[in-house]
């Protein structure tokens, strides 16, 4: 008897060994590498959400909606966010977009690459790499240096790449990606895993040659051969670019709702912005139906009865958000889109046009450029009206009147119209050019932060409420916010790099809000 | 229902046949007041012969032909032995009382009983009479004051809500700091369901609502971490052992009890009622006075009733004894719609074989709950906000009246509600449209076989099965607030269960040699846990394709259904030794391994950790002046690993979405750095007592000394931007909670009729993070919540309180901006801990003839509050302070604008700064201290001697619980909680206001 209860206490503390624990610590309900080879799933299936997250889901209200949609005047929160003192006033409360594309774009990227590698599949690794670098142009365009080339490093620091050396790595990479592509022109691999292009490798080389042209534009100024050079390679290439509606590069959402709609409709968050309404109205913009909804109570808009629209002041002092709730939202369209637009043919076009200015061969006619960019995008928007805009030789940006906070009101800077005029100094067409850019580049407001800090076009007012301090760096009363700051967690974590990566920055650079991107030389003068 | 199960355990009992052999012994144990004592053991020494007395005292037990020693041992009395001849036949023994008792015997981890005296760690029991005499819906809340170093906070939600009881301070910092509940030895799985956030929810309740607080025997607060030598981590951070009831031989015994509680919201928020909006909105600004509704808030809440009843009914033979409950209680809360109904059946029985060798004995507890409309917390979906907040010139009654509108446009009812805040709703919408249901169906059963081997050598196995049925539905009708709820309406549906097998085998051994005496016990465990085994689905604001259809098949196609899991599976051995020298000293040596599952690729699967204690009986080994009765010191020191969370060393990858209408959901890749070295956490403790009685046991005090370091701690970090990974994990940190528990008890008072006993138990913890991560040191676990910060740093405290004050120049005073509004300081300060530094309870007991007289006064002193629902009530214009300030016409202030000293504010100016939900939070922070009546029992005990109708006694009790406060800072009770998780404590976010409750207690004993 005895024995048999030394052998039961044996059997529970040998018996059951413990062969079972690395089964019983997986959790069944996540999808293991094994299971994702079958149908080759496991290289192709991360793209659809490394594309979507260029831009993202909520997230994006700390990440667009309060940073460069308020500050390009697209749209701005009637909300009185941490007191009224956040980033819409230059005071930095949310910095959250760069380690969205380190962890969701660079990260599983990486994986991606490797795989690709290891199954054979070496395209994938050539989409991933273009899938980061539209990922990390967006994010140098916040930040400055970012850390590209040592990326997956194990060291303890982590050096950044300085500017002028990332964009050469840009261009360089987008050439032995469109080589690759070229030479496959008819591979149908990615058609399951691609939302956008169905797997269209010659759309895939559209998209390469329009970034290209975009990040020529970019850096046109500060180094104007390799602009050139790169531009016109873009211009040139035979795989061409996206130059109608059908081919623009519109992100899925994956079924989820536009993040602009869900801030404005369910949250109440966001509003349109003062910036653009000036402009829309004031150039009877027929657009402004399509991106907005018109607001009820005429007492808001009495400035302009025809345009029952308001908006919000970029950086505006907010007191109560009731107040500036009934202001316009989005087009309630924003709530049932699929798609968002993240490269439009009307861009490339407004691209051509600037590139046409500064006489980059293949760009083409100015003029012809600027029309058919408006044009495209009033029929990528549903709009109606596009001729009749373009002749407008009279209407202009007006003045903005807030009708429950006059502190908000301000007075437009910009006097043009809409028509080309060919006795125009190149000025002029610039910023013509580049205020149409901006008004159709909605929901795409990044570019239109660079083109603004760029070239100082279109003419947005500066922040009503400017909560600027030496925490995050000092924007003057004349002067817009120059950068993101690098993230806390870098700060701390790897403070060496980072101060690397201020020192690239030049001299005197600090690690703040007002101090230039490589780019933004800081000179008025466009030509 | 009621009846038929009745019915059955009267057969079950018909059925137990006794199988009498040699002689009879019948006999009665009393007290020293001549009552009888249930419950004590009676055993015949040395032999396996062993019953319970019944409820007066009584016992039969078939006992061996000669002469005979009787063992007989009772918790709360001193274990007697009786020698009885062989021509005996009755035997009656008087055991002496606790108070008076040197050599009291309580139950020790795994169920075990042990003389007190040896235990060479801090354990204070309390009886399930104390627990009963409270009548509170929840168990634990009776416990508070009671019993030394135990900080009890209780949800706010009302019946059926959770409970976070913390013994002797934080000490992990993602993991949870609750004790252990362990059942008859067995440990008990005590899951919490979520709980409110600032921005709403609801508490999802715990484990502990299923027991019947009628089937508990006694409840013994073990502080330390030594139990955890046998139950492992679990039991780490304390055990709160519970003793059930158990059948008693002899002849069957019913017991009837009925309590019928009332409610009522004792402390809402001062309000004012005289100035509205100035020009509609959402904000009472005006400065001209009205005639306003007052009453509405008032009239909002309801008496709450909780009404429990139960019976049970014990009995058998010496061969087999069983134990039956019943309880049902209902309740419907002080806010309307609220209801609770539970349902508990206990069946309980021990049956022995072969000789009395083996002991077969099972327990079997089911209890279903099912709560409706539990009150949450937070902004959204909370009918409290558009009460308290409400344009105090509207017309209040005819939204009460007219909560919903009928809308042409949708051609449905829509919420008929003035303002679009997204916190706001009409709170009879809300109440009425908005409906969350949560039901638990829970079968607790073991088994257990023991088997005397030898003389001294006994084995034990147990088994125990926990299933648990899970039900969270909560539903939002279309047309109300879309900030938090769809065009279509929302629902939110979770439904899992929660199933944990548990098993262990311990040899013991019994030996006295000489002056020596040893115990040995050594033993294996094993644990198989598989929780959250189940789904959640919730369209949150993404609209269900039919309006107010919860139905799967009503899902638009972009959700996804969530398939939840969480198992872990743990295998122990362990072995204990306590050796004893002539009953003075003894020595307790123990040691545990682990194997954890959650730790398996790191190779630190298997971790092993010791304990020792001593403690020596002074008054055994030299004369101490006459007036010390009793004297021991001790001293134990325990080491405590603590496995991972689930599924964090290697995960796999997730499905990131349901794709767009034409493709298919990407996959998110598993992004965090492979932790394949991860550690356990490992808890050292070290405490030292001393434990005395003077006068023969007439005074008591029972102190302790205790330090506890928690290394190796399990946190999440991020990875760095350019690593390749999102995420990494790391072991790390350092805690330190360090503190005393005193308990003092006495019976200053004792007439032949008359009797005062009085105890209180005092207890201090400090908390101090002494590293978190040592490369970073402004790592932090916890950030701003909406204005509130409870935060865990370095160099502080666990759940350190950080705010925004107001901007202060050198001189103090407050910096106005160019427009005269108050400023707010650039930086969140640290304004406090609010974790209290000091708890303290005093409980009294008055016995006259049969009335008795529970007095519990409970104070816990130190530590802040804050209020998140007053700097609402502020800024809204909606508080009486707010009122004062317009009636005076201006608040006094110490600031300064530019150069100008400025001593006067405008009220408007002043409160539209500060408050609200992330504005200057400086004025609504309290200190948490309070002193309260915590309860007050009066009752009567009617004996019948001679009865026709077959009753006993009858016991009659009136009880009030909270009934007011001695002392108080905060406008609300900090110790009823919001959220019992560690994130949100002491604050309040429009919570239910604090209730009192009285009621009263009938017990019958047939």
């Amino acid at each position: 008897m005895k024995q048999l209860f030394v052998a039961l206490m044996m059997l529970i503390v040998f018996g059951s060994c413990t062969k079972d624990f690395e089964s019983t610590n997986q959790n069944p309900n996540q999808i293991s590498d094994l299971m994702l080879k079958q149908d080759f799933n496991l290289v192709g299936s991360p793209f659809s959400g490394m594309l979507y997250e260029l831009h993202g889901n909520q997230g994006s209200q700390t990440q667009e909606d309060l940073c460069y949609d308020s500050w390009m005047g697209y749209m701005n929160t009637p909300t009185d966010f941490v007191g009224n003192v956040n980033n819409t006033t230059y005071y930095i409360r949310w910095n959250g977009y760069w380690g969205r594309q380190y962890n969701n774009v660079m990260s599983p990227s990486r994986q991606v690459i490797r795989l690709a590698q290891e199954n054979n599949l070496p395209l994938f690794a050539t989409w991933a790499k273009l899938i980061r670098i539209l990922s990390m142009s967006r994010l140098t365009a916040i930040h400055g240096p970012i850390i590209y080339s040592n990326y997956g490093s194990t060291a303890a620091t982590i050096n950044y790449d300085k500017e002028s050396d990332l964009y050469n790595t840009f261009f360089s990479q987008l050439d032995s990606i469109q080589t690759e592509f070229g030479a496959n022109k008819t591979y149908a691999g990615f058609a399951k895993f691609d939302p956008t292009y169905k797997g269209s490798i010659p759309s895939w080389m559209k998209v390469v040659n329009s970034l290209r042209l975009r990040l020529a534009i970019r850096v046109s100024k500060i180094s104007p051969a390799l602009a050139k050079t790169q531009g016109e390679k873009a211009l040139s290439d035979a795989a061409g670019l996206i130059e109608s509606n059908a081919d623009n590069f519109n992100i899925s959402l994956l079924g989820n709702i536009m993040p602009v709609g869900m801030i404005c409709y369910q949250w109440d968050d966001t509003r349109m912005g003062g910036p653009i309404e000036s402009f829309m109205v004031g150039l009877k913009d027929e657009r402004i139906g399509k991106y907005f909804a018109p607001v009820t109570d005429p007492k808001l808009y009495a400035d302009h009865p025809a345009y029952p629209y308001k908006g919000i002041r970029n950086g505006a002092f907010n007191a109560a958000k009731a107040d500036k709730v009934p202001y316009s939202k989005v087009s309630p369209d924003f709530n049932t889109v699929q798609t968002r637009r993240h490269f439009t043919a009307s861009e490339v076009l407004f691209l051509k046009a600037e590139a046409g200015l500064r006489g980059w061969t293949g760009a083409g006619d100015p003029k012809t450029n600027y029309e058919n960019g408006v044009r495209l995008s009033f029929a990528d928007w549903g709009a109606g009206g596009a001729d009749a805009y373009l002749l407008d030789k009279t209407s202009k940006p007006i003045d903005y009147v807030d009708p429950k906070d006059a502190r908000n009101n301000f007075k437009t800077r910009s006097t043009i119209t809409v028509a080309w005029n060919a006795a125009d100094s190149k000025e002029l067409m610039l910023e013509k050019i580049l205020t149409q850019k901006y008004l159709a580049g909605f929901t795409n407001t990044l570019e239109a932060w660079v083109d603004f800090r760029r070239t100082g076009y279109p003419k947005i007012p500066t922040v009503a409420k400017n909560d600027s301090s030496p925490d995050w760096g000092i924007i003057p009363a004349n002067e817009w916010i120059k950068r993101m700051p690098f993230i806390p967690g870098e700060r701390t974590g790897n403070a060496a790099g980072v101060a690397d990566a201020v020192s690239k920055m030049g001299t005197g650079a600090k690690d703040d809000i007002a101090t230039r991107l490589w780019w933004d030389t800081g000179n008025p003068l466009n030509f | 229902m009621k009846k038929s199960l009745l019915t059955a355990c009267l057969v079950f009992f018909a059925s137990a046949i006794a199988l009498a052999q040699t002689r009879q012994l019948t006999g009665k144990v009393t007290g020293p007041d001549n009552q009888g004592v249930a419950s004590t053991t009676v055993k015949v020494k040395g032999g396996n012969s062993a019953t319970t007395t019944g409820s007066d005292g009584s016992f039969t037990l078939t006992v061996p032909a000669g002469n005979i020693i009787l063992q007989f041992s009772s918790v709360g009395f001193s274990a007697k032995e009786v020698a009885v001849s062989a021509s005996q036949s009755s035997v009656n023994v008087t055991l002496a009382t606790q108070s008076s008792d040197l050599n009291e015997v309580v139950v020790t981890a795994l169920g075990i009983k042990r003389e007190k005296k040896m235990l060479t760690y801090a354990s204070q029991q309390v009886s399930g009479d104390e627990i009963r005499r409270a009548a509170s819906p929840n168990f634990m809340e009776a416990i508070s004051g009671k019993a030394a170093g135990i900080d009890i906070r209780v949800s706010g939600s009302g019946a059926g809500g959770s409970t976070k009881a913390v013994l002797r301070g934080a000490k992990s910092l993602l993991g949870t700091s609750e004790a252990l509940y362990v059942i008859d030895g067995i440990p008990m799985v005590n899951n919490k369901g979520g709980q409110p956030g600032s921005y709403g929810g609801t508490d999802g309740g715990d484990g502990l609502s299923a027991l019947n607080p009628a089937d508990i025997e006694s409840v013994n607060v073990l502080r330390g971490a030594n139990a955890s030598i046998l139950y492992g981590s679990q039991g780490a951070n304390g055990v709160i052992l519970i003793t059930t009831k158990k059948g008693k031989s002899g002849k069957v015994s019913v017991d009837v009890n009925s309590s019928t509680v009332l409610e009522q919201v004792s402390n809402l928020p001062d309000f004012q009622f005289e100035y509205g909006t100035a020009s509609g909105g959402d904000y009472s600004w005006s400065k001209t006075k009205g005639a306003y509704q007052k009453t509405y808030i008032d009239e909002f809440f309801q008496t709450g009733v909780n009404a429990t009843n139960s019976v049970s009914v014990s009995g058998g033979s010496d061969k087999t004894t069983a134990y039956f409950s019943y309880s049902n209680s209902n309740a419907k809360g002080v806010l309307p719609t609220n209801t609770y109904n539970k349902n508990t059946i206990t069946l309980n029985q021990s049956t022995k074989f072969f000789n009395d060798k083996v002991t077969l004995s099972s327990n079997v507890i089911f209890s279903a709950e099912k709560s409706f409309n539990r009150p949450g917390a937070g902004y959204y979906n909370n009918p409290l906000t558009g009460l308290y907040l409400f344009a105090r010139e509207r017309d209040f009654a005819a939204y009460k009246a007219n909560y919903q509108v009928f809308n042409d446009v949708r051609n449905m009812n829509r919420m008929n509600w003035y303002s679009t805040e997204e916190k706001q709703n009409n709170p009879y919408w809300e109440i009425n449209n908005n409906s969350k249901l949560a039901t638990n169906s829970r079968v607790i059963a073991n088994m257990k076989l023991s088997y005397d081997i030898a003389k001294d050598l006994k084995f034990e196995i147990r088994g125990n099965m926990d299933y648990n049925n899970v039900l969270y539905d909560n539903r939002y009708a279309a047309g109300g607030n879309s900030v938090s709820v769809s065009p279509n309406g929302s629902w939110s549906y979770t439904k899992y269960n929660d199933k944990s097998l548990y098993a262990d085998g311990i040899l013991t051994y019994n030996k006295n040699i000489g002056d020596f005496s040893l115990t040995g016990l050594a033993g294996a465990s094993y644990q198989k846990n598989t929780f959250r085994d189940g789904m959640s689905v919730a369209n949150g604001t993404t609209a269900l394709q039919y309006p107010n259809f919860f139905s799967f098949s009503n899902m638009p196609y972009n959700i996804i259904f969530n398939q939840t899991l969480n198992r872990t599976l743990k295998q122990g051995a362990f072995a204990n030794v306590q050796v004893g020298f002539k009953e003075m000293i003894f020595l307790d040596l123990s040691a545990r391994n682990d194997w954890a599952s959650t730790l398996a690729l790191t190779g630190n699967q298997s971790y092993l950790y010791p304990a020792m204690g001593i403690s020596a009986i002074i008054s055994q080994m030299v004369n101490l002046p006459n007036a010390i009765s009793f004297m021991k010191v001790r001293a134990s020191r325990s080491e405590t690993g603590n496995e991972v969370p689930y599924n964090v060393v290697n995960p796999w990858n997730s499905i990131g979405g349901a794709g767009g209408p034409t493709g298919i959901g990407g996959i998110n890749r598993n992004t965090q750095v492979p932790f394949t070295n991860l550690k356990p956490e490992i808890i050292k403790g070290d405490e030292y007592g001393l434990e005395m009685k003077f006068f023969g046991g007439k005074l008591g005090l029972d102190a302790t000394y205790y330090k506890d370091v928690s290394t190796n701690q399990f946190l999440t970090l991020s990875a760095p931007s350019g690593s390749g990974y999102s995420i990494y994990y790391v072991n790390a940190g350092k805690i330190l909670n360090k503190g005393f528990e005193v308990t003092i008890d006495a019976e200053p008072l004792r007439t032949n009729n008359f009797r005062w006993k009085t105890a209180v138990n005092m207890s201090r913890n400090t908390n101090k993070i002494e590293e978190l991560i040592a490369s970073n040191p402004n790592y932090q676990v916890g950030g701003d919540d909406e204005g509130f910060a409870s935060i865990i740093k370095a160099g502080g405290s666990f759940n350190d309180l950080y705010i925004f004050k107001f901007a202060r120049n050198a001189s103090d005073q407050i910096i106005l901006s160019a427009t005269g509004v108050p400023t707010k300081a650039a930086t969140q300060v640290k304004v406090g801990n609010v974790n209290p530094d000091f708890l303290m309870g005093w409980n009294n007991t008055f016995t006259y003839y049969d009335w008795f007289l529970n007095v519990l006064v409970n104070g816990k002193f130190g530590g802040v509050a804050f209020s998140k629902t007053e700097a609402f009530l502020d800024s809204y214009g909606v508080s009486k302070r707010s009122a004062d300030a317009r009636n005076a016409g201006t608040i006094a202030i110490n600031a300064i604008q530019g150069t100008t000293p400025v001593t006067s504010i405008d009220p408007v100016v002043y409160y539209s700064a500060i408050g609200d939900r992330n504005k200057i939070m400086e004025p609504y922070v309290f200190s948490r201290t309070n002193v309260r009546l915590g309860q007050l029992s009066l009752g009567y005990t009617l004996k019948f001697k001679k009865s026709n109708i077959g009753i006993k006694d009858a016991a009659f009790s009136l009880v009030g619980r909270n009934l007011f406060f001695f002392f108080k800072k905060a406008p609300f009770d900090p110790e009823q909680s919001m959220s019992t998780g560690n994130g949100m404590q002491s604050n309040d976010v429009f919570s239910l206001p604090a209730t009192r409750s009285f009621g009263f207690n009938v017990k019958l004993s047939f």
